[in-house]
């Protein structure tokens, strides 16, 4: 879209010294392309290209044999789409992430809304320091985390059993236990995100006007009353923005049950991703993780699809 | 007008949309054209480790051992292996003038995803170390020299020597062997009035449960709740197989249930725990007695050691595999190999006869403790000075090692996912073998 505007303004300028344009314009689009070539290039080349190819592994049963040629892979048509529907494997995965999305997205972001309004409003002390300590977690390495969080959730010495034996509950082997592996994968996803989503709602928040707030405590409304008809209006935009890109992100969970717990016990916290990628790197069945990557890319555009349409369209 | 002016730059714009797309239909179009190439490959599954395959020899011509070697030698390594293989680097390059190794230290976590690439890149070393459980995968790929006849089978450990037969052909030499053996706690068992090792499947239930009856110890013994590796030496130690001489799968065999029945019981009756915390280490519980027996290889005889500490080696002993039908314990360590890309294969070869020599072996086992995979090596005193590091020798006579198949890592995931619902007690023992039998089935061999 901005191209063609780019280009009419150009010829609105080049018109009037006709005989010297074509050539310019030609050494315009050069130096444009050249700048843009560094990022055109690596695009193509690790991006476009491998999205392409693996469009096409997924129609194929790419395995270990056509490692060393493979052109020489066989064609096997939808094959590998047809025995994902008859897998069982891959629908535990499935709704293993559903189910991690469902409670996932809405705690992320109803949390993020809440602290992110306490700091905006409330809390005026140590505000950096809040602000600091919620955006850690984002920022530092998974496999660190996964770590301190392992020795927390430890049935035996964890802080967490310990507190709950202080108020006479005997805590269960979190990560080791199926009913109670998602739940603690869950939590430790939520804490881990928290802090971008109150970044981005701190910022969205900081963009509405001040007067509306006055306007609004001069019609009598109080803390709540402001939220509910200033705050959550204004930063419609924001809350759909962060629904769609959270949402995508947590359909593609993969670190937090790959380090945390590897797809177990009983691959209740085996992730689509994480199903995928030992089928295309333990197994190394391409073809298949090809076709599990492209049906999971397709779940995803068709929900971000939904939640644009809905949380739009009621603005 | 100015749509005439504007359409030169989307006119290139478009010209260039197509053309990337033809380029990648071609690419769909190879692959397409060639599916006719590879539907003859289907070969017999490979049951080449199954349990009464004998040590066969390479079919592959001899080399002449050349009088005097020269060139540069690529070799990777995993793990300790890599970091400490540079040793016997050195040592061959001042034996051999003119030659050049240079040691490339992988990360085990990594290893196959390397080699993968390596193929895939065609940048291959010239020799790799593998675990003998990615044999089979890694001959499926086609990017291995077979192994010349100059390589004498009966040398080694014979189920270490299988590791390397993938549909009747030799890919590679033992390097080093590992196998598991019980770890107890003999001042436990004395406690609980049991003063010598269990020789039956009977008496290591017996002394298990007296260990947490009497012994004063929280459980009896520590199994793992979804590791084959551990699953499988009752297995063999029940006269069953993994696979028969014809390559089908016996998962469900009347042993398999038997030995399922076994391995079960001590979950049931509450002697093993069947839930273990992600990152749990054994060595620190068996130092302080909360879990007094469990299975384990060589490398935990020096862990023990330091956690232990002085005066804690008079409190634990290492004892074979307990009998039912046989003493058969698992088998594993890694193996060499010579890559089919290798300029230098003779030299390759060489290199790797070099350190497959008794004498390297017992060098290396002083180096970095690996147990040698070369039999003669195990006369030497460092090796028969140690009664526990005797023991693994001795175990290592009876020994299987997993099918070298193609499918082996993704039959393992599968039979590691069906043990956990067997320990957990969501499933009998003989609708763990059925599942197991039924996912071997549906994996086949990967070929």
């Amino acid at each position: 879209m901005t191209v063609p505007a780019l280009a009419q303004r150009r010829t609105a300028e080049a018109a009037p010294a006709a005989s010297a344009g074509s050539g310019w314009r030609w050494r315009e689009d050069l130096i444009g392309w050249a700048f843009a070539a560094p990022f055109m290039i690596l695009f193509f080349l690790f991006l476009a290209f491998p999205i392409g190819a693996s469009l096409a592994l997924s129609f194929t049963s790419f395995g270990l044999r056509d490692l060393q040629n493979p052109v020489g892979a066989t064609f096997v048509g939808l094959q590998n789409y047809l025995d994902l529907l008859g897998d069982p494997k891959f629908w535990k995965s499935l709704l293993n992430t559903v189910y991690f999305v469902v409670i996932g997205v809405p705690m992320t972001l109803a949390l993020g809304l809440l602290i992110a309004n306490a700091l905006n409003r409330g809390v005026q002390r140590f505000k950096t320091t809040f602000r600091v300590g919620y955006y850690l977690p984002v920022i530092t390495s998974i496999v660190a985390i996964a770590v301190v969080w392992r020795f927390l959730l430890n049935p035996d010495v964890g802080l967490v059993n310990m507190l709950l034996k202080a108020v006479g509950i005997d805590g269960p082997a979190w990560l080791a236990n199926p009913a109670t592996s998602m739940p603690s994968i869950i939590a430790m996803g939520v804490w881990r995100n928290l802090g971008f989503a109150m970044i981005v709602f701190l910022a969205g928040m900081q963009a509405i006007p001040a007067v509306l707030y006055e306007a609004a405590s001069i019609d009598g409304a109080g803390r709540w009353q402001a939220f509910r008809f200033v705050t959550l209006p204004m930063l419609r935009p924001t809350i759909l923005f962060m629904t769609v890109i959270t949402t995508i992100g947590y359909l593609q969970l993969f670190e937090e049950p790959f380090v945390m717990t590897g797809g177990g016990p009983l691959d209740s916290t085996l992730s689509v991703t994480m199903y995928m990628y030992q089928q295309g790197f333990t197994f190394f069945h391409q073809g298949y993780a090809s076709a599990i990557a492209y049906v999971l890319f397709l779940i995803v555009a068709f929900v971000a699809f939904l939640q644009f349409k809905f949380l739009r369209s009621d603005t | 007008m100015e749509s005439n002016t504007i359409t030169p730059l989307t006119a290139r714009r478009t010209r260039a949309g197509p053309r990337r797309l033809l380029v990648a239909l071609a690419c769909v179009g190879l692959i397409a054209a060639s599916c006719g190439t590879n539907s003859g490959k289907a070969a017999p599954s490979g049951a080449a480790a199954g349990a009464s395959a004998v040590a066969a020899a390479s079919l592959a011509p001899a080399i002449s051992p050349a009088a005097s070697l020269s060139g540069t030698l690529t070799v990777w390594a995993m793990g300790n292996e890599g970091v400490k293989l540079k040793v016997l680097a050195d040592a061959f390059m001042a034996a051999h003038p003119g030659v050049t190794v240079n040691v490339t230290p992988v990360d085990w976590g990594q290893a196959v995803a390397k080699l993968q690439t390596a193929i895939a890149g065609k940048q291959t070393p010239d020799v790799s170390q593998m675990g003998t459980d990615m044999m089979g995968q890694f001959a499926a790929t086609g990017a291995l020299e077979a192994v010349p006849a100059n390589f004498d089978p009966t040398a080694y450990f014979q189920s270490a020597w299988n590791t390397n037969i993938v549909n009747g052909t030799v890919y590679g030499v033992p390097w080093y062997v590992e196998t598991r053996l019980l770890y107890y706690r003999t001042d436990i068992a004395a406690k609980a009035g049991i003063t010598k090792p269990p020789a039956t499947w009977d008496e290591l239930t017996a002394m298990a449960k007296a260990m947490q009856a009497t012994g004063g110890a929280k459980w009896g013994i520590s199994l793992g709740t979804k590791n084959w590796q551990e699953y499988l030496p009752f297995l063999w130690s029940n006269g069953g197989a993994v696979v028969d001489d014809q390559g089908k799968y016996q998962l469900n065999s009347p042993a398999a249930v038997e030995a399922l029945t076994y391995y079960a019981s001590f979950f049931k009756d509450k002697l093993s725990p069947t839930s273990v915390p992600e990152g749990f280490d054994i060595t620190p519980a068996f130092v302080a007695g909360t879990h007094p027996m469990f299975f384990s290889g060589p490398w935990h005889l020096s862990l023990i050691k330091e956690a232990g500490g002085p005066g804690f080696e008079t409190k634990w002993t290492t004892a074979p595999m307990p009998t039912k039908v046989s003493s058969t314990s698992f088998l594993g360590g890694a193996d060499l190999v010579v890559f089919k890309n290798s300029p230098n294969k003779d030299l390759a070869w060489a290199f790797v006869q070099y350190l497959t020599d008794p004498k390297t072996q017992v060098a290396w086992f002083a180096d970095v403790t690996d147990l040698p995979a070369v039999q003669a090596a195990w006369s030497d005193p460092s090796l028969t000075g140690d009664p526990n590091v005797a023991m693994f020798g001795t175990q290592l006579k009876s020994t299987m090692a997993q099918p070298a198949t193609a499918s082996w890592s993704e039959l393992g995931t599968a039979l590691n996912s069906t043990l956990e619902k067997l320990t957990t007690g969501a499933l009998t023992p003989q609708a763990a073998a059925d599942e197991m039998q039924a996912e071997a089935e549906k994996i086949g061999a990967g070929d």
